[in-house]
């Protein structure tokens, strides 16, 4: 029971921070086509801006200070880089960002180094919210829960009771329509571009203070980002929603499970076989639970190759 | 409500050459589409028989080129039948279908553009030939297909622009080429969806021509809103109005047909 | 033409023939990881450059061959069976085959991005894997072997180790680019162009994809295979994120259009990688901003950039490209001394070792040697030199453009005019 009750909350709020970081990539992709590789990265740099402002000027002011920045960054990187690529295609575009993502990761080990840096949150967030049975449940996880949510929020009400998020909505479907109706379609790229971007920065600079912030953290980050928007499907918002919470979950409960497919075995009478047997039958789903997202994303591929929420091709 | 011959019993394995020439290639029984709640394609009998060539016109909206996507294999429908000689094709993957004997061109240039003339040709060809996946031997060995490929390119009159790129070609030249790449899959029925579409008057002109001779003897199905198109290449015109066939016949009985007039009465005919 | 091609490409073979009498083991080892990220390189152009599939984990086949000929290796090491080192590379090629195969066929469902990602989470899934299952990759520490004589042949010289890779690599080369003149070679191009109109000139194209891409994973277990016979190591680290970006970038940074455009930029940036790796320690940064400039400015990269020379430029057309090339090349130069400035600077500045001195002094600038020069980090004309260097290159490079721009039209005015009779 209290497995449970803890291993939901951790998944719900992992699953509401992935939710923060892909949303902004999958609106970025339905509306441009552009899928913007260094999207991961834009989260890792808004921890790292959020632990030099730690250190320098401040928990909230780095707080307020990552999204900006970042978002400063996004505008930078569509009206000068991607805008320029758009005549070679997608593939270009994608190739281009990722070789941003490369320069950034680099760019931060250059200054920071190769390891983990301490980024802590303010001490007198770190206390228990509360007790359940006997774990003391950190309120800063609550936290990170809470700011996801409210940035969930916050943009459902945007884009579903606001004149621009109809305009950002109706731009995902027909970007050519809009543009005929007279809106500018480049300034509605570049603000949703910088938004995605400040979206990310804000979930760096907030997790970064609980999860550890090291140069890889966008790598190990990034990859599930793209799992949960295949599995969600690719420029739907509800369904990264959706996939973001699945995966989240997933994880937080494969950590916890000892279970083994040795086990299966056992239950048809052949688990000391599978026990001699070894390798991936004795493999622990606990050991794994790094993998499982893959796993999960491989099986969605098989009965919905479109995705959750994705248009059939 | 149309005048269609009554279906033939299922006659796989027989060869064309034992074939009546009156039967249908290609019918359509009760064939229906929809998209969510929106109902496209209506219950559309039609029948294309062997030689004839066939036209398919309609106003806009009419459903026309979700039906050819049906056809073809690009949506699957929702229910009815789509039948190719004898043989159910409805739901079929595209590429099933073009090996059994269906073809059909884009009415968007839809080529390969970094390929040249005779590469892109090679494509179809080769498919033809049985050379899918084969990887052993050089394309410079097939003679048969390379010797196909320029009889095609005498055909589509594109012999000199062989080795250019299709991305270079005039737009009337690329139309020329889609369709023979259709073509070239050597299909038993052949879909043209708008082979016209775009173009001056003498190229359309010219194009009529073109296409006359290069399907001359194949059975034909013809999207096209041009009329003197309709006119001079068809000699079957069915009409397709909010998803339904309202009609099937000669041009001139198409022509005086009280239905067809009410369908289009208020709408531009081009003549 | 043709004539030409062949004598160049025999006379590059002879050299590599000849090259492990006058070149020492470092430098040789040196040339054995550029021949095998070439082919890596060229493998993985298969799939892109050819059919349109860029892999964001192709590092996942690497490995695998890696893993393959290790374990191949220990057994015929333990005797299990005998088996000739030469030809280890073909378990690599089996088990980058069947793999491609496999995680093919789930990553070519999608295309265009999805087939981006999916392709990086299989590589992933393997990376986070590995370390877990101990028999088979050896955990996080990986698994070594020694490589058998065989032949009669000790393989326990580098030499040995340089013609075996040499002679896998010339002959995959060959299979790759004989690959591009058959129909399936073909095909690639047309499904690159135009999946859809593919499958109404009926191919199925799911299948050709996945055929294609196991082919190309073919090739790079091969590659892979032979790195762990060079190193007679595999470790997790193969399948990492880092060595799938090392593939794309290398790729097209030499030109993913080009035949063996990726093999010159992935052997040229492995060079550089081994030549800079006692210099700096951002030799990545400088790949990295490398790919990004290439991406920018020469889409096609520096093998498109080649041919594109080769089939426009006219007769004596260099001339009048040599001084705007020239220039062109200062600008670079210019720029590239200030962000090395730069770089270097920062790296030395928040280095353990340096900050260390600052305590120990008191806090007093402490100076930094750079280039044997020593300069004050709280001095301003420390940092001009960086900053002047970069407004140089900034300020010239307008200029630049421009010049190079229209000698490149004099250069290659009236050169396509065979052909054009419309």
């Amino acid at each position: 029971m209290e497995y449970l009750v803890v291993s939901t909350l951790n998944g719900v709020v992992h699953g509401l921070l992935l939710f923060m970081v892909s949303a902004g990539l999958t609106l970025i992709f339905g509306m441009m086509g552009v899928l913007n590789f260094s999207h991961a990265w834009f989260y890792m740099l808004g921890a790292y801006i959020g632990f030099t402002c730690t250190r320098t000027i401040g928990f909230w002011p780095g707080i307020i200070l990552a999204p900006l920045l970042v978002g400063a960054l996004g505008v930078f990187v569509e009206r000068y880089m991607l805008r320029r690529v758009h005549k070679y295609g997608h593939a270009h575009e994608l190739l281009l960002t990722f070789g941003l993502a490369f320069i950034i990761e680099e760019v931060i080990k250059l200054f920071y180094g190769d390891f983990p840096v301490s980024y802590q949150m303010p001490s007198y967030m770190r206390f228990a919210a509360f007790t359940i049975f006997d774990t003391n449940y950190p309120f800063y996880r609550l936290f990170i829960g809470g700011v996801a949510g409210l940035i969930f929020v916050g943009l459902y009400l945007l884009l579903t009771r606001t004149r621009i998020g109809i305009i950002v909505r109706a731009a995902t479907f027909r970007p050519t329509t809009v543009e005929a109706l007279g809106h500018n379609l480049p300034v509605i790229f570049m603000g949703v571009f910088a938004a995605g971007a400040a979206l990310a920065g804000l979930a760096g600079a907030v997790a970064g203070a609980f999860f550890p912030t090291s140069p890889n953290m966008a790598t190990d980050f990034g990859t599930l980002v793209f799992v949960v928007t295949v599995v969600g499907g690719l420029g739907s918002v509800e369904g990264a929603l959706i996939a973001s919470l699945m995966i989240g979950l997933f994880i937080s409960f494969s950590v916890g499970l000892n279970w083994a497919l040795a086990d299966l075995f056992g239950i048809v009478g052949l688990g000391p076989w599978a026990q001699a047997f070894g390798g991936i039958l004795t493999l622990k789903l606990s050991t794994i639970a790094n993998s499982m997202p893959f796993l999960l994303m491989l099986f969605i591929l098989l009965v919905r190759p479109a995705g959750l929420m994705g248009d059939r091709q | 409500m149309t005048a269609i011959a009554p279906a033939p019993t299922a006659s796989a394995g027989s060869g064309s050459d034992v074939q009546i020439p009156s039967s249908p290639v290609l019918e359509l029984r009760d064939l229906r589409k929809s998209f969510g709640e929106t109902k496209i394609i209506r219950g559309v009998n039609l029948a294309v028989k062997r030689g004839e060539r066939h036209a398919l016109i309609g106003p806009n909206g009419a459903g026309k080129s979700t039906l050819f996507n049906l056809i073809s294999g690009h949506y699957v429908p929702t229910s009815g039948e789509v039948v190719l000689n004898g043989k159910q094709i409805g739901g079929l993957q595209p590429h099933v279908i073009n090996r059994l004997g269906l073809s059909r061109s884009f009415q968007i240039t839809n080529l390969f553009p970094r390929l040249s003339v005779a590469e892109n040709l090679r494509i179809s060809v080769m498919g033809q030939h049985g050379y899918r996946f084969s990887m052993f031997r050089p394309v410079a060995g097939l003679t048969a297909v390379t010797a196909e490929v320029d009889q095609f390119l005498e055909k589509i009159r594109l012999t000199r622009r062989r080795d250019d790129n299709v991305g270079d070609l005039a737009y009337s030249e690329q139309r020329a080429l889609e369709i023979g790449m259709s073509l070239a899959t050597n299909p038993e029925i052949l879909l043209l969806d708008e082979p016209t579409a775009g173009m001056s008057l003498e190229e359309t002109a010219y194009m009529v021509e073109l296409i006359r001779t290069v399907t001359e003897g194949k059975t034909l199905l013809v999207v096209e809103h041009d009329m003197s198109v309709v006119f001079g290449l068809c000699d079957q015109i069915s009409v397709l109005v909010y998803g339904e066939v309202i009609a099937t016949g000669e041009p001139a009985a198409v022509r005086n047909n009280p239905k067809v007039q009410e369908a289009y009465l208020g709408e531009e005919v081009a003549t | 033409m043709t004539r030409l091609r062949y004598l160049l490409i025999l006379i590059a073979l002879g050299v590599f023939a000849i090259l492990p009498v006058f070149l020492s083991g470092n430098l040789l080892n040196a040339i054995i990881k550029m021949m095998i990220s070439a082919l890596f390189a060229l493998a993985f152009t298969l799939a892109m450059g050819q059919a349109g599939m860029l892999s964001f984990g192709h590092a996942a086949y690497y490995g695998l061959g890696a893993f393959a000929a290790v374990h191949a290796m220990r057994f015929v090491e333990a005797g299990a069976f005998s088996f000739p080192t030469p030809l280890i590379p073909l378990a690599g090629a089996a088990v980058g085959f069947l793999f491609g195969l496999l995680f093919g066929w789930f990553a070519t469902q999608r295309s265009g991005v999805y087939f981006s990602m999916v392709t990086l989470a299989l590589a992933e899934l393997l990376y986070t894997l590995a370390p877990t299952w101990n028999s088979l990759f050896g955990g996080e520490s990986g698994i070594s072997t020694i490589r058998g004589a065989s032949w009669g042949i000790s393989f326990g010289d580098d030499a040995h180790v340089y013609y075996l890779t040499l002679f896998w690599v010339t002959l995959a080369t060959w299979c790759l680019w004989a690959f591009t003149r058959t129909p399936l070679g073909r095909l690639a191009l047309a499904l690159r162009d135009n999946e859809h109109r593919v499958r109404f000139l009926g191919f199925n194209t799911h299948m050709a994809r996945t055929l294609i891409f196991a082919l190309s994973c073919l090739f790079t277990g091969v590659a892979g295979a032979l790195l762990a016979i060079a190193t007679e190591a595999a470790n997790y680290t193969a399948f990492s994120s880092k060595a799938s970006a090392d593939v794309v970038l290398q790729t097209f940074i030499g030109g993913a259009g080009t035949f063996f455009g990726p093999a010159l930029g992935a052997a040229s940036m492995t060079f550089f990688a081994r030549v800079t790796s006692d210099l700096t320690r951002s030799w990545l940064l400088y790949q990295g901003l490398l790919f990004v400039l290439v991406m920018l400015f020469v889409p096609d990269g520096i093998g498109g950039l080649i041919a594109e020379h080769s089939k426009k430029v006219k007769k004596g057309g260099y001339k009048a490209l040599v001084l705007p090339y020239l220039l062109c090349l200062v600008t670079g130069l210019l720029l590239l001394a200030g962000v090395v400035f730069l770089v270097e600077s920062t790296h030395i500045l928040l280095s353990d070792g340096y900050i260390a001195k600052t305590k120990s002094s008191g806090g007093a600038a402490v100076p930094f040697s750079f280039f044997g020069q020593d300069f004050n980090p709280r001095s301003w004309v420390t940092w001009s030199i960086p900053i002047g260097l970069l407004l140089a290159g900034a300020a010239l490079m307008p200029a630049a453009m421009k010049v190079t721009g229209r000698a490149w039209l004099h250069a290659t005015q009236s050169a396509p005019a065979q052909g054009e009779t419309a």
